[in-house]
């Protein structure tokens, strides 16, 4: 320990900073500790250090709401595991599950039979319209918009009904599972959708009105929190971020997993890498969904919803109650599903990015290993990068804009 | 026969000089103001936003004593007050902040001839007990010690100055014109509306005035996203109470200066009602005052909040070179048309 005043220290230009309450590099720092307990910080910490009004850093302390989700998968059979990852992001739970049974499926060598790609399919985009306004209502509310955030929480609830007439629940559906889903399409389903998908389209309208199009908010959001596409690819943005810096990537095209290779679908993409664009970006991808819920509820295959090697376990009476239902009942040996040794990936796009999954399997009934690398967490860097330089009242700006969701970055 | 005491308490009261600042358009029609104007800003911003607002309290007529309800409950919280705060003017600020807000009262006429204190400067004084409040709302950031409220406290300094000199110009605009600083001779010279007059000054008026209350979009003071609810961050229980009133105070009391100034007044009078109490005369300017501030707590639902840098922009750049456009262009008018 050398004392304040010892020379070797005086030479250190660090020492007058010290002295002067600066920081390293120089700067009369103010830190300010948003979260947890603030009313827009989420369940987080952002460590903002202010010089004036302008953001010299800001460090997103996340970890608050972590539920040790990877480690509870490892106690659990791999199809009680559903139920537990859609907790991760309740507002998305169908693609986030889905990611797990792709992985699934290819540990146990399955493929479920194509009404059943087509039915996941058409949760997923349900799904994202949800998870697009929920994040849409936070943006708002981060402006103190409070009229967009009652608003995309009221409409949110159109495509949660929908959801629900599907599942049978409004949020954790588990309704994909290994091998197929767990419930056929109701009979008036069509009619409810294409009357949801009108009801939006005329809201989104509404939005522009009075969101988009709004001198404050176009003050508020163009040019800030600029991320380009270089930028962007090196620190591992994905999702929406990563295509409003204009990039074109979607786990959608690039797996060609479910029913997409056979949906007709354009991946809006954005050049400016903004606030505006990332909110541009979200809406054009509410139509896309809603189109493309359109195309399947057109196209959708006759067939079975279940795999047939695990169907033919049911007893005859069970069979007869699917028959008339539509909701599956699962064989008793279907809990004791045991994959062969080995390890698979998958990936998924979710409302907020892409998810990855990468599981371990010992051949016992439980996974030896799930990791699950989510969206949000990938995202939650942006805080930090797009914040530098910004000024202060930018930062719920920003918040809002790129969309987080703690619990799933936390799992 | 001599007056009876009883007559003469109520004949006191009734006299401008009680009647103007404590009831009418003073503390009585203010609290009255303060009850339905948040519990009507609540009620329009639910309609807007598809949901019910205020509905339990009293549910014939829609919840419309939720305020009560409300103040019932600041009045038994426990109100806080924070170990490192300088505790003096955290409590007497709050105070003294609704008392300035309440002063003004006294000076802004309410009807012809119907006023507490006729003073021939009555414009400059309201404008300038407003503009008291401001460093008092600094003086309770720094008391309460606190990272947020020091910001907010900030913020508030900041958008003093930008707003309060375009609100003085722009009152004095039209003062020029009429070439009187009384609010009740500006009223009286006023055949036709000064918004029609000098709409410029009008808009900046209303402007400043939305800045001054904090309203959106420019509630940069209590950013809620950012700074909780800035300098009044560490309030609680009655004081809080004090502190979000006296915004709205202020409001009401900037609404009747810009009814006077820009929307003649209390004109047109009903002479049926001078019968009843001269006070009910001026019906129409609580009216009037009422709409302007319904407008104003109605753009909640419309607008997001700005920035502080852009609304500092929007104060300086734009509104402070258009409050001097407006006094030339009153010049110009008075040059034509010779003069109210």
């Amino acid at each position: 320990m050398t004392s304040p005043g010892s020379s070797e220290l005086r030479g250190n230009p660090y020492f007058w900073y010290r002295l002067m309450g600066r920081d390293e590099e120089g700067y009369d720092v103010y830190e300010l500790f948003i979260g947890p307990q603030h009313p827009a910080s989420g369940h987080m910490r952002i460590i903002v250090r202010l010089d004036g009004d302008i953001i010299v850093d800001a460090e997103p302390d996340i970890g608050y709401v972590h539920r040790t989700m990877e480690k509870l998968a490892e106690g659990r059979e791999y199809l009680k595991n559903i139920p537990l990852f859609e907790r991760a992001t309740i507002i998305d739970a169908a693609n986030i599950t889905w990611g797990y049974v792709r992985a699934v499926e290819q540990l146990l060598g399955l493929e479920a039979p194509p009404r059943a790609e087509y039915l996941r399919t058409l949760l997923a985009e349900i799904n994202r319209i949800a998870s697009h306004l929920y994040g849409f209502g936070i943006a708002g509310i981060m402006l103190n918009h409070s009229t967009m955030f009652m608003w995309a929480f009221g409409d949110r609830e159109v495509w949660v009904q929908l959801a629900e007439d599907l599942t049978g629940a409004r949020l954790t559906h588990s309704y994909i599972i290994p091998g197929g889903v767990r419930r056929n399409l109701p009979q008036d389903f069509k009619e409810k959708a294409l009357k949801a998908i009108r009801y939006m389209e005329k809201r989104l309208q509404d939005y522009e009105r009075i969101f988009v199009k709004n001198p404050v908010i176009i003050a508020r959001y163009v040019d800030v929190g600029v991320i380009k596409a270089e930028e962007a690819k090196r620190l591992g943005i994905v999702g929406p971020n990563l295509r409003a810096a204009g990039v074109r990537y979607d786990a959608r095209i690039a797996e060609e997993y479910g029913a997409y290779p056979e949906l007709d679908f354009e991946i809006p993409t954005r050049e400016e890498g903004d606030a505006m664009a990332r909110l541009l970006v979200r809406i054009e991808e509410i139509k896309q969904s809603m189109s493309m819920i359109k195309q399947i509820l057109d196209k959708i295959p006759d067939g079975p919803i279940f795999h047939e090697k695990y169907y033919r376990m049911l007893p005859p009476k069970l069979k007869e109650f699917v028959e008339q239902t539509g909701r599956l009942k699962l064989p008793g040996a279907f809990i004791r599903l045991k994959p062969e040794p080995g390890e698979a990936v998958a990936r998924v796009e979710m409302g907020h990015g892409e998810v990855f999954y990468h599981i371990v399997s010992d051949g016992g009934i439980k996974p030896y290993r799930v990791r699950i690398v989510t969206p949000a967490f990938r995202n939650v860097v942006l805080y930090r990068y797009l914040t530098r330089g910004a000024r202060f009242m930018d930062l719920p700006a920003i918040y809002g804009s790129i969309d987080y969701f703690p619990p799933e970055g936390d799992r | 026969m001599a007056p009876q005491p009883l007559d003469r308490v109520v004949e006191f009261i009734l006299s401008p000089h009680i009647f103007a600042p404590l009831i009418y358009p003073g503390l009585l029609a203010a609290m009255l103001v303060l009850l339905t104007l948040i519990w009507a800003e609540r009620k329009m911003t639910a309609k807007v936003q598809l949901r019910y607002g205020p509905l339990y309290v009293l549910k014939p007529l829609g919840g419309i004593i939720q305020l009560i309800a409300d103040a019932i409950k600041f009045m038994f919280q426990e109100p806080i007050l924070p170990r490192k705060a300088d505790k003096w003017v955290f409590v007497l600020a709050p105070i003294t902040m609704m008392a300035f807000t309440i002063i003004p009262f006294a000076f802004i006429p309410a009807a012809p001839g119907f006023v507490g204190v006729d003073l021939e400067y009555s414009l400059p004084l309201v404008l300038s007990l407003s503009a008291l409040v401001p460093p008092l709302i600094l003086a309770t950031s720094w008391a309460a010690n606190n990272k947020f409220t020091l910001l907010g406290g900030v913020r508030e300094a900041f958008m003093m100055v930008a707003y309060e000199t375009s609100l003085f110009i722009a009152a004095f605009a039209i003062a020029t014109y009429y070439g009187t600083l009384s609010l009740s001779k500006i009223v009286e010279a006023q055949t036709v509306p000064g918004i029609v007059l000098n709409p410029i000054a009008a808009a900046i008026f209303f402007v400043a005035m939305l800045m001054t209350a904090s309203k959106l979009p420019y509630d940069i003071v209590e950013g809620e996203q950012e700074i909780v609810a800035g300098p009044f961050t560490e309030y609680s229980g009655i004081l809080y109470m004090l502190v979000m009133g006296a915004s709205y105070m202020e409001l009401y009391v900037l609404s009747l200066v810009f009814v006077e100034l820009f929307l003649g007044g209390w004109k047109p009078v009903i002479p049926a009602l001078a019968s009843i109490h001269p006070a009910f005369q001026g019906i129409a300017l609580f009216i009037k005052a009422y709409l302007v501030l319904l407008f104003a707590v109605f753009l909640r639902s419309v607008y997001a909040r700005y920035r502080l840098d852009q609304a500092l922009e929007i104060g300086w750049k734009k509104l402070f070179p258009l409050s001097l456009i407006s006094v030339v262009w009153s010049l110009i008018l008075l040059v034509i048309t010779g003069g109210a």
